[in-house]
């Protein structure tokens, strides 16, 4: 099952649209289900994930607009619980240790968060952690230039492959990371 | 011994030769295949060349095309994947990109395949022999999940004021869609309807040219539903190979009816509702005269009529009757143009005296009636 993973686009505060290139890429019809990490901010951007996929799942951010966005969320895909969280309440924001308490609250195998608009996928403890970064590539008060990513997870009985787009210059690369259920 | 035995006795003596005289079986056939013994579904296997007519060549034939057909579903029902592949590639030649292209076909399928003969409750029912690798593949490989619409089950976490932060209850939006009693069935089992399903979708994958079109559902029904009720337990447990390739013969026959710009040319549909336009007026200038009249264009009536082999006219039983007389004419489908024109001229009298709306609605619903009668009455159409 694959699900699309994005999040941090600020439009239009801080950026215009989805790099166009991008949006060649996310045809809808493809993918089913969206998890957002929130900071759409506005409901044009939200309209956009709606187009693209029936299933959208969003959080809370900081500049959002729309406030009934939950503050966390845990979704179930077959055999994986994943956790959704903007990140801007985990201080300090995108640590190791930090997101791992959040992870046990929740009790996730996979805990999704943004807000550092910085890609990163590791394993911690057996457990997943995946940070999109920012799909637009919108400026963060940690980075001023921030490369444009979103990660698209293909879920399956007890595996995970993780593909990682990100914007180089003008080149889309896509990275693959594969992860298992202990 | 009765006029019934004495039928049955025929065939089997017909097929008891060591090279099977297609003619007299032809002939025999035309008046109607007896359902016992698993005649019907092994006459057809022969007419749609599918067994050869040397006996001995039977066995060999059977098992080579129907290990063909399993390296069919091994090859072609694949995950889409590779490590240097990524689901959003556009590029043509990327085995996500085909993917997705034959989930657009499959999804008509899908639609199409869980609307069959749905006034009897076989096609719902579950398969005794389903396709192992595909059913014990955890879902992935089976067909109908690669366009099922569903949506994620979640809960929030929810703090009020200081109090303690408490994950809701887990939130299911309404279930995944499923057409009512055409449900997909659990791990290890399979629905009828699934088993075309995945022979249509090979068809359309193993003809790219002509894909898949509405209407070959109701083709392939009943050839599947006769062999798949054979009462012997060898044929019926391979009935999905034998019918993909007896489909894919007759579909070689008749295709040219799926494909619009041949609908001009000689085997085209056009030319077949001319001609019965033409039986029409030689045997029964009356009635001719009267839809020309009224402009009842044969588009109206016998497109339907003429594509789907009138498996949408009659009900499944009567269809198969039907078909053992097209299957069984060396000329097919000459006799498909006798059958259709003796259906008009059966309720001409209708058609005399009624406006151009209820002859519309008759020859579209047309009335439920003894199929020897119309099988007669082609006879005696074709002979005159």
């Amino acid at each position: 099952m694959l699900v699309l993973v994005l999040g941090d686009l600020h439009i239009p505060h801080r950026c215009s649209s989805l790099p166009p290139k991008f949006k060649k890429l996310l045809l809808p019809g493809r993918i089913q289900h969206i998890l957002c990490t929130g900071n759409l901010c506005t409901k044009e951007s939200y309209d956009y994930l709606k187009t693209l996929a029936s299933d959208v799942h969003v959080v809370r951010g900081d500049f959002d607009e729309n406030s009934t966005y939950p503050e966390q969320k845990v979704i179930t895909v077959g055999q994986f619980r994943i956790g959704l969280i903007h990140g801007h309440q985990v201080v300090p924001w995108g640590d190791e240790e930090s997101l791992a308490l959040v992870q046990r609250q929740l009790d996730v195998d996979i805990l999704i968060s943004g807000h550092t608009h910085r890609f990163e996928a590791y394993e911690h403890e057996n457990k997943f952690y995946i940070n999109p970064g920012s799909a637009t590539g919108a400026y963060s008060p940690l980075y001023r230039n921030a490369t444009p990513s979103f990660v698209l997870m293909d879920i399956q009985s007890s595996t995970v492959v993780t593909y990682v787009y990100k914007l180089l210059g003008d080149e889309v690369k896509v990275e693959r990371i594969e992860y298992k259920k202990a | 011994m009765s006029l019934h035995k004495a039928r049955i006795k025929a065939f089997e003596d017909i097929l008891d030769e060591d090279l099977v005289n297609i003619e007299q079986l032809q002939k025999l056939a035309f008046n109607g295949v007896p359902d016992e013994k698993g005649l019907r579904s092994f006459v057809w296997k022969i007419l749609l060349h599918y067994i050869p007519l040397e006996k001995s060549a039977w066995e060999s034939t059977l098992q080579k095309k129907r290990q063909l057909y399993q390296q069919l579903i091994n090859e072609i029902i694949v995950s889409p994947g590779g490590p240097t592949d990524h689901p959003l590639n556009l590029s043509p030649d990327s085995s996500w990109s085909t993917y997705f292209k034959d989930n657009e076909v499959l999804l008509q399928i899908d639609k199409d395949v869980r609307r069959l003969c749905p006034d009897i409750s076989f096609f719902q029912s579950a398969t005794e022999f389903p396709c192992s690798e595909i059913v014990n593949s955890n879902g992935v490989k089976r067909l109908h999940k690669r366009v099922e619409q569903s949506v994620l089950k979640y809960s929030t976490l929810e703090r009020r004021g200081l109090g303690v932060a408490k994950l809701s209850n887990e939130i299911r939006r309404s279930e995944s869609i499923t057409s009512g009693d055409y449900t997909p069935l659990n791990e290890g089992c399979e629905a009828h309807w699934e088993v075309v399903e995945r022979m249509l979708f090979l068809y359309a994958k193993l003809n790219p040219g002509q894909g898949y079109v509405q209407g070959m559902n109701e083709i392939i029904g009943p050839i599947y539903h006769t062999f798949a009720s054979d009462c012997n337990v060898n044929f019926r447990k391979h009935a999905e190979a034998d019918c993909f390739f007896c489909f894919t013969n007759l579909m070689a026959e008749i295709r040219d009816f799926f494909i619009r710009t041949l609908d001009e040319t000689e085997s085209g549909i056009n030319y077949m509702m001319t001609k019965l336009c033409e039986c029409v007026k030689k045997n029964d200038r009356a009635v001719w005269d009267r839809l020309e009249k009224q402009e009842l264009r044969p588009q109206y009536y016998s497109f339907r009529w003429l594509t789907l082999l009138l498996s949408q006219e009659f009900s499944l039983p009567d269809v198969e009757r039907i078909w053992d007389s097209l299957f069984a004419d060396p000329q097919r489908f000459n006799s498909l143009i006798y059958i259709c024109c003796a259906m008009i001229l059966l309720v001409r009298d209708n058609i005399l005296n009624a406006d151009f709306a209820s002859n519309v609605k008759l020859l579209q619903n047309f009335p439920p009636m003894d199929v020897s009668l119309i099988l007669n009455k082609a006879v005696e159409i074709s002979s005159g």
